[in-house]
């Protein structure tokens, strides 16, 4: 389907009713789908299981989680208050602002410096691009746990140990963000910059105002994978952070993946992974476009 | 050097700055530290390829080699395979499609923390995987975790869990690229399906292919999180889920050895090398475009 009839399709959507009984007439009149839509729902089910189990867990009363046999559905409803108690046993709230904040550094820099380096590489010659280009290539190849302990050591001796800047800057680039950008700079008409070129404009703003614009689409998509990847990162930020202030969420919530203490809180750890996962969901319902567009191009998966 | 050079030069070397820096200069020093006996407490003394020939030595890394190898084979072939069938059925046009792909594909978002807490549960002794594996196990417990046969298995199968749908929308990718017209020509033509599929689809997949084969095995090889979070003991029990990942974390995070650590992290890039290198040789063969 094409933009224009999905916008439109949006514009006209029929009710819930209607829609229903447009899929059993299409199911009546291709009933070789059948088949299809009984494997497809069966895969669903078997694949979303767990994370329905983990948001309807996180509405239980304690006892229910691990009960046996197995509540399907919470039947000592608790509403809010497994949320409540979770904000009370860590500091979530801090957790969540270390990771706003890192994710969204992530993203600006990455989608900035990519959309630069990749209109560099696609429009420009100078010396040694050939080089340059196979090196922040390169790094892409390179899995990023060789790196780990001589990047401690190198955030180590800059006095960078647990701190914003450890935590945030040996990862705020990506070099398939590079290889990305350039594909799409490429597809840029070269006339459009030259135009502006004779009319005097510099190419700071060349850039600012016709090549990044043209760009956005990619940079949605990069941005979003951008997101996803720096929400869920955990082995850097693991070994950069020591103290609470600064610790991000999936660091901060190991704390219920091995619970020591003589009483576990399951349910309250059900709340705290539906709040840590809710971001990336919410993200993907409203941006899923360029969501599947950038994991296609990418293979990124932290 | 003319103006338009320098421009371009200023558009690039932010980048490549950003990664000489944290990429060129690690990774040089990261071989240089492997041939020290470095415990950032005191300065690093020159031992040569000392740590190489201790590490030949070491139980707990042999170990962590086959751990390693065992978590690949069962992350790769099976999500390969698993994924490719998933992308089949995704393909095809059915009501509801959309909606199922979505529910299908949320495994993918969760962070692997949050996917380590939430199978914790559902694997416990006399979780919801017991209660569901009754009727073909007749066990009232299972201890996934502790047994030291299930556990990797466990591993592997929450790894695959979340990485299968992934997978999957790669392959889908590569299926709605195939032009429609050539493989109705097969049909008319007089193959079936499966002659179909084998003779046009799968050699159009061929770049698919390696993309979902190099990445799956690179991710594999440096599996570290799962393990982290959910085994007993971080990689226990004896061991079983200490992969190379999980041992350079504990040689050089939780023992301070960072030399260890370092020659860990080489021979696992080693490692990776060679298995990367051999798939792309036995991937090349005949080159099928749509040209």
């Amino acid at each position: 389907m094409t933009e224009m009839t999905q916008q439109a399709a949006v514009r006209t959507r029929p009710t819930l009713g209607k829609r229903f009984r447009l899929w059993l007439a299409d199911l009546r009149h291709h009933p070789g789908q059948v088949i299809w839509l009984a494997i497809a729902l069966a895969l669903a089910v078997s694949f979303a299981f767990p994370l329905y189990f983990m948001i309807s867990s996180s509405f239980k009363a304690e006892s229910e989680v691990l009960a046996i046999p197995v509540h399907w559905t919470p039947q000592d409803f608790q509403g809010l208050l497994n949320y409540q108690r979770a904000l009370e046993t860590v500091p979530l709230a801090r957790y969540f602002m270390n990771s706003f904040l890192m994710a969204g550094i992530d993203v600006v820099v990455t989608v900035i410096f990519s959309a630069m380096a990749g209109y560099g590489f696609a429009k420009f010659d100078f010396p040694l691009k050939r080089l340059f280009f196979v090196f922040v290539l390169s790094t892409i190849m390179v899995p990023f746990q060789i790196l780990l302990v001589p990047l401690f050591i190198e955030i180590h001796s800059l006095g960078w140990d647990d701190s914003y800047a450890g935590l945030i800057i040996p990862g705020i680039m990506n070099a398939f963000g590079v290889f990305m950008m350039r594909q799409f700079a490429y597809a840029i008409p070269d006339e459009l910059m030259d135009a502006a070129r004779m009319d005097g404009a510099s190419e700071p703003r060349i850039f600012a105002q016709i090549v990044f614009p043209l760009l956005s689409s990619a940079s949605a998509s990069l941005a979003v994978i951008i997101f996803l990847f720096s929400w869920n990162n955990f082995l850097w930020p693991l070994i950069v952070i020591k103290s609470q202030e600064i610790m991000t969420v999936p660091v901060g919530i190991t704390v219920f993946t091995q619970p020591h203490s003589a009483q576990p809180q399951w349910a309250v750890a059900m709340a705290v992974s539906t709040l840590a996962t809710l971001p990336v969901m919410l993200l993907f319902v409203f941006f899923q476009r360029y969501f599947i567009e950038g994991f296609v191009l990418s293979g990124l998966k932290g | 050097m003319q103006r338009r050079q320098i421009w371009g030069l200023f558009f690039v070397l932010p980048t490549v700055i950003f990664f000489a820096i944290f990429f060129l200069y690690p990774i040089v020093s990261g071989l240089l530290f492997s041939l020290t006996d470095f415990t950032l407490l005191r300065p690093p003394e020159w031992v040569g390829l000392q740590n190489y020939a201790d590490l030949l030595k070491d139980r707990l890394f042999l170990k962590s080699i086959s751990v390693t190898l065992g978590f690949v084979l069962g992350t790769t072939v099976p999500v390969w395979i698993l994924s490719l069938l998933a992308a089949k059925v995704f393909y095809q046009r059915f009501a509801g499609r959309e909606i199922l792909k979505v529910l299908f594909f949320a495994p993918v978002l969760p962070s692997l923390v949050v996917v380590a807490i939430v199978w914790r549960i559902l694997m416990n002794p006399s979780g919801v995987m017991t209660t569901l594996l009754r009727p073909f196990t007749g066990l009232g417990e299972i201890d996934f975790f502790n047994n030291p046969t299930l556990s990797p298995i466990s591993m592997i199968l929450i790894n695959d869990w979340t990485t299968i749908p992934f997978y999957m929308l790669i392959w889908l990718a590569g299926l709605t690229g195939i032009p429609l017209e050539l493989r109705d020509a097969a049909l008319v033509d007089g193959a079936n399906r499966w002659q179909s599929f084998l003779r046009i689809e799968l050699p159009l997949l061929r770049p698919t292919a390696v993309f979902v084969a190099a990445i799956s095995t690179i991710n594999a090889f440096q599996a570290f999180t799962l393990q982290y979070a959910i085994s007993p003991g971080r990689g226990g029990p004896i061991d079983v889920n200490t992969t190379m990942g999980l041992l350079i974390w504990k040689y050089g995070f939780q023992f301070y050895r960072m030399g260890d650590a370092s020659t860990v992290s080489v021979v696992l890039f080693a490692l990776i090398l060679i298995v990367t290198i051999l798939q792309l040789g036995l991937s090349r063969g005949e080159q099928y475009s749509l040209e």
